[in-house]
């Protein structure tokens, strides 16, 4: 029963007579008294939901899997995927170092066979450079390999850690169905937005977004940019 | 002309600086955020201010506010290179006074195509 079927409608009607009338004293015995009935009902829900907790995690195995998730598995997630920016990174720097010594090799090659000064001393060690750049260029994607194992492996992690939680949550009497959706006010939307909100992904984050350049420059268009 | 390159990931500057010499640009600068690249511009007479959005301290919607709030700088050409891509975003970077908006991933003929469109706007405005 909630707090607003426990009103007693003859403790209101009391209360709102005692105005009437400029009973003061009466008035705030009254609402004294509604007060009193709210915080007995919300410190009777609080304990109720700590009870639930501490009977959840009272129940729990002590290798439930919520429990190992949180000492073995979620502490490495961020040193798993700092090391997918890391190895990222390094191959994205590799890869741009070959491919503009491989536009250099290029446009003295370029330069040799316009200005008529091409020959096999002078082209051959620029060719066989490129080669060499091109190889660096293919052997620095193996990092996809690694990463994407890791990747795998925190995708396992959180769907695994997701479905802990909620069977945690629906043990402890709380119906998940009636968590409410995560509501924006106008202020904040523009707040998260300002900040950017990275590449939209999701099926959910690419509501709204714009999908192509050709789309975008058309938007652009019509305000005269 | 000097440009101005700002994005908080490298690979991202090199790849711009390659595809800007392609163009014929080969005078610029880096920072790595708009708190960094602010200072820069207010010394650095640049004419050209290629930026992404999303970066720590100051952001690149934040940096072109900046930019077009300063009597001296506010006619500076500003690209948005940014994977933001919500359609209130770019209404906003327009409100704002952006001069173009590229989403990430693009092309070196896209880039070059957006930076053609903003000095042949600019020409125009220049002339009329």
């Amino acid at each position: 029963m909630t707090f607003a079927t426990k009103i007693d409608k003859q403790l209101v009607q009391a209360l709102l007579e005692a105005l009437d009338n400029n009973q003061t004293e009466q008035a705030c015995s009254l609402i004294d008294e509604l007060t009193q009935l709210r915080e007995s009902e919300l410190y009777h829900q609080l304990n109720q939901l700590s009870q639930n907790l501490h009977q959840t995690l009272d129940s729990l195995e002590d290798d439930a899997p919520v429990l190992m998730h949180a000492k073995h598995d979620i502490p490495d997630v961020a040193e798993r995927l700092q090391y997918v920016i890391t190895e990222t990174q390094k191959a994205s720097e590799a890869t741009l170092s070959s491919t503009e010594l491989v536009l250099n090799q290029l446009e003295q090659l370029r330069q040799q066979v316009q200005d008529k000064t091409v020959s096999e001393i002078n082209a051959l060690p620029l060719i066989e450079q490129a080669c060499s750049e091109l190889t660096n260029i293919m052997m620095a994607q193996s990092f996809q390999d690694l990463t994407g194992q890791v990747l795998n492996r925190v995708i396992y992690i959180m769907t695994d850690l997701e479905e802990s939680l909620r069977s945690l949550i629906e043990r402890s009497k709380f119906d998940f169905h009636a968590i409410p959706d995560r509501e924006l006010t106008d202020e904040q939307r523009r707040e998260s937005e300002a900040r950017g909100l990275g590449p939209s992904i999701t099926a959910k984050g690419k509501q709204d977004t714009i999908a192509t350049q050709e789309d975008i420059d058309d938007l652009l268009g019509d305000l005269g940019i | 002309m000097k440009i101005l390159i700002v994005d908080d990931f490298s690979a991202m500057r090199r790849i711009v600086k390659t595809l800007l010499s392609e163009l014929g640009f080969s005078n610029y600068d880096e920072a790595d955020d708009g708190a960094t690249a602010w200072p820069l511009i207010k010394t650095g007479n640049y004419g050209f201010i290629v930026s992404d959005w999303n970066m720590p301290k100051m952001t690149g919607i934040e940096l072109l506010q900046h930019v077009r709030a300063d009597a001296q700088l506010k006619a500076t050409p500003f690209l948005l290179i940014t994977a933001e891509a919500k359609r209130s975003q770019i209404l906003g970077a327009a409100q704002s006074g952006v001069d173009g908006y590229l989403v990430k991933p693009f092309t070196a003929a896209i880039l070059n195509n957006e930076i053609e469109k903003i000095f042949k706007r600019l020409t125009e405005q220049k002339n009329a």
